[in-house]
């Protein structure tokens, strides 16, 4: 989107989205007839004014216009300069109705105006809006400039360059794309493209007001009761909330509940009126949690948004959102729950990471919730710059099963059935279904095929994340249909399978570390009716990641004994 | 420091190690083409229709609506590199809605290599030109990628005099003859004695009905340019 260059009175430097916004508005002594990227606007400003106010009045407009022309002409030598003073007669009708008509009790902008607050939106999210309210695009632009005019929003170049080199005002990227413009030198940010271009030329709109103005009363119905580990840990989620540290990280057990444990505090901040974002790296987590939430807190508009949400505007302080969808939002949340801090795609990913802490209102909250904390993680606690909050224990009070590691000298790739692995997948399907998890897609089909062979009466299957075949599989599988389950990582979290038994082929694989092994080790015991089972890691070799899951796992079951969480 | 050490890391594997190109229709190994796409969306065993560039079967010189006279007249020969659909066309997305344009250079090698196997040389290129408004918003004009992308491989000068005085509806939605009236009067040859005499190739990223071709070429010929082939990068197929 490209801004008209205007001088007011006085000689104030402004721009406005349309030709007729320069027109039509009387403090306007003349602008530029071509509109230009924000971005050489702003920069032809810092130029002429190093910083200082953009006002030159007391000089002489003529030169003021030679000097911007020439500015202007240095970043580009291609661009047609030519000044217009605005022709304003009586009778000529700004075109533009809906943008006046601020203030005077219409119902569309009034309605589009809650859906922009605290939002960071690019053009291409703008008409999207447009089309939502079946408005023309420059009438939506038009809206949010007045917003932009009464200094509730502001537009900000998508990426912008300056002494350091360029970084994407969405993401925070600074590895850009580089591309020889109409303009001169112009980047696209590859980062964020997924969820619509940004690019030198372009702009964002970032609305900075709070989300509500007010507090709202919050009906708050728990359908559950807090164990008494959840209790501890919700109480010193509520202490962190209340207190004076910035950043916390919940390391919960897999299956303790650690999403229950932050709801009291949720409930407490919607009623002081603050905003809430739940958020997660997958969409089967916003998925699975967004009922929940619903459920607890009835009637409260909480908002839905994922890759998949076709309605990308909604009301609420309460936000469940993807990672990638928080990137629409700029400094409105009072606290942030980030559940699967390392997961994919957030763990890693900078963009994400940056995006998340610019949607954090300065001052605000973050919890990281995870049962497998990053390395990052641990040391920022051990450093003392991240509160620590355990939840060590499950609801059933039972502990962890830990995982057994079988020394195993044969090779996984041949897939074969040795009597080594017969014994024990045998022994372990008395106590339950089999999770088998292998480190390759490779690995599953011929694992299938080689364990069905093995046990004819059996029913074997398995599946991989570009399975197509892997929704109604997963229903099966849940229903325990399958006496064999052969899987990559896809189903390392997110799943209970109760009475399932996991076993971990080539488990000394790097693919393995740490955490897919505590994950995976964590899908056994986790409902009260089958509290127990076993987790087997079948390798050649014991790697330090083997060695390290085992060894949190037995760290959070002698905490949970220790405060008497667990019962042995 | 960490970061110092991973740039370290990357450079000292860029000098042991040729960095193996994906495929930038399907992000396969076996790039920049992996022999998949080559066959399905490249289609080399189809033929392309003189008239329209059309891909039609390889006995066929022309399509059908191009038989009808339904067709571009005023180019010599149209031609594509391949079947608007699936990573191609997805491919041209990038380029143009998702302000990738330097992507081009992906493709500039096979699909220069593969344009000189088809068309004649000629004195210059031309790319259908971009109306200032747009060129303005958007930054760039794809077309003008692409020649500059063909330039750089075969090093055929580019060709400029040719104008888009005026910004129509978008060609999506319409039909043949729509198409051939909604561009009546876009486009102007500004400096008519620079062109006259010259053969070029008329580069745009797809065809359609070639519309956007013959209104291009019509002032290319009132110019006196004495051949005009068209060339891009996709166009559609011919069904039966």
């Amino acid at each position: 989107m490209l801004f008209f260059l205007t001088i007011e009175d006085k000689y104030i430097l402004r721009f406005r989205p349309f030709e007729e916004r320069a027109i039509f508005d009387s403090r306007v002594v003349c602008y530029l007839s071509d509109p230009l990227p924000l971005a050489i606007i702003q920069w032809a400003a810092e130029q002429l004014t190093r910083g200082q106010a953009r006002d030159f009045c007391g000089e002489n407009l003529e030169i003021i216009k030679k000097r911007i022309s020439k500015v202007l002409n240095e970043y580009s030598s291609g661009l047609d300069l030519k000044w217009k003073v605005p022709e304003r007669s009586s009778s000529a009708e700004d075109s533009m109705t809906l943008g006046r008509e601020v203030g005077n009790g219409n119902e569309t902008w009034y309605a589009i105006n809650q859906l922009v607050r605290g939002k960071q939106l690019s053009v291409r999210d703008l008409r999207g809006l447009a089309k939502d309210f079946k408005l023309r695009d420059r009438e939506i632009i038009d809206l949010v400039h007045n917003n932009v005019l009464q200094g509730t929003a502001l537009w900000v170049p998508s990426v912008k360059r300056n002494s350091k080199g360029w970084q994407c005002q969405r993401c925070g990227e600074k590895d850009v794309e580089e591309w020889p413009s109409f303009y001169g030198l112009a980047a696209t940010c590859g980062s964020c493209g997924s969820i619509g271009p940004s690019t030198s030329l372009d702009v964002l709109y970032r609305d900075q007001r709070l989300f509500m103005n007010s507090s709202a009363k919050v009906l708050f119905q728990p359908h559950w009761r807090l164990t008494e580990a959840q209790n501890l840990a919700s109480e010193q989620v509520a202490e962190f909330i209340g207190g004076t540290s910035d950043k916390a990280l919940l390391w919960a057990a897999c299956g303790a509940g650690k999403t229950e444990v932050c709801f009291p505090s949720a409930a407490g901040a919607l009623e002081q009126g603050k905003s809430i974002l739940f958020a997660a790296p997958r969409q089967d987590v916003i998925y699975d949690i967004a009922p929940r939430f619903q459920r607890d807190f009835p009637d409260y508009p909480v908002q839905v948004l994922t890759g998949n949400t076709s309605n990308r505007f909604q009301l609420g302080n309460m936000v469940l959102a993807t990672t990638h969808q928080v990137l629409r939002f700029w400094q409105c949340f009072d606290i942030i729950f980030l559940d699967e801090m390392d997961a994919f795609p957030y763990r890693g990913n900078r963009a994400l990471d940056w995006g998340l802490n610019h949607a954090l209102r300065p001052g605000g909250k973050l919890l990281y919730l995870t049962a497998t904390p990053s390395t990052e993680a641990l040391t920022s606690v051990r450093k003392g710059e991240m509160l620590l909050i355990r939840l060590p224990a499950r609801h059933h009070r039972k502990p962890l099963p830990v995982p057994i590691w079988a020394k195993y000298s044969g090779s996984f790739e041949g897939n074969v059935c040795t009597s080594f692995l017969i014994e024990r997948l045998e022994l372990l399907r008395r106590s339950g279904p089999l999770l088998i998890f292998v480190p390759k897609i490779s690995w599953v089909a011929p694992w299938i095929k080689s364990l069905k062979k093995q046990f004819p009466y059996w029913s074997v299957e398995g599946s991989y994340s570009s399975d197509s075949e892997r929704g109604p599989k997963l229903k099966n599988l849940k229903k325990g249909q399958y006496d064999i389950f052969v899987s990559t990582t896809i189903l390392e979290r997110g799943i209970t399978l109760p009475g399932i038994q996991v076993v971990v082929f080539g488990a000394d694989h790097p693919v393995f570390d740490e955490r897919a092994l505590v994950q995976m080790a964590g899908r056994v015991g986790r409902s009260a009716e089958y509290s127990g089972g076993e987790a087997v890691f079948v390798s050649k070799n014991m790697t330090p990641a083997i060695k390290t899951a085992v060894s949190w796992i037995k760290e959070q079951n002698k905490l949970a004994l220790e405060l008497g969480l667990i019962q042995l | 420091m960490k970061g110092i050490f991973e740039e370290l890391v990357k450079a000292t594997r860029t000098l042991w190690y040729e960095a193996e190109q994906i495929c930038v229709f399907c992000g396969d190994k076996h790039g920049p083409i992996c022999p998949s796409c080559r066959a399905d969306l490249l289609r080399p065993e189809l033929g392309r229709c003189r008239g329209c560039g059309k891909l039609v079967l390889t006995e066929k010189t022309y399509c059908s609506d191009c038989v009808s006279g339904r067709g571009p007249k005023q180019l010599d020969q149209i031609t594509a590199w391949g079947h608007y659909s699936g990573g191609l066309k997805d491919f041209i997305h990038t380029v143009k809605y998702n302000t990738h344009p330097r992507l081009i250079s992906k493709i500039s090698r096979p699909f220069s290599e593969w344009a000189i196997r088809q068309l004649p040389a000629v004195d210059g290129l031309v790319a259908v030109p971009m109306h200032k408004a747009r060129l303005a918003e958007r930054g760039y004009n794809q077309a003008e990628v692409i020649a500059s992308a063909l330039h750089w491989e075969l090093g055929l000068p580019i060709l400029r005099g040719v104008e888009r005085i005026e910004q129509r509806s978008s060609q999506v939605l319409l039909s043949r003859q729509e198409r051939l009236r909604n561009l009546e009067g876009t486009f102007v040859v500004s400096k008519p004695g620079y062109l006259k005499g010259r053969s070029v190739w008329l580069i745009d990223d797809v065809t359609t009905t070639g519309a956007t071709f013959e209104a291009v070429a019509e002032v290319l010929r009132t110019s006196g340019v004495e051949a005009v082939y068209g060339l891009c990068l996709a166009a559609g197929l011919e069904k039966g």
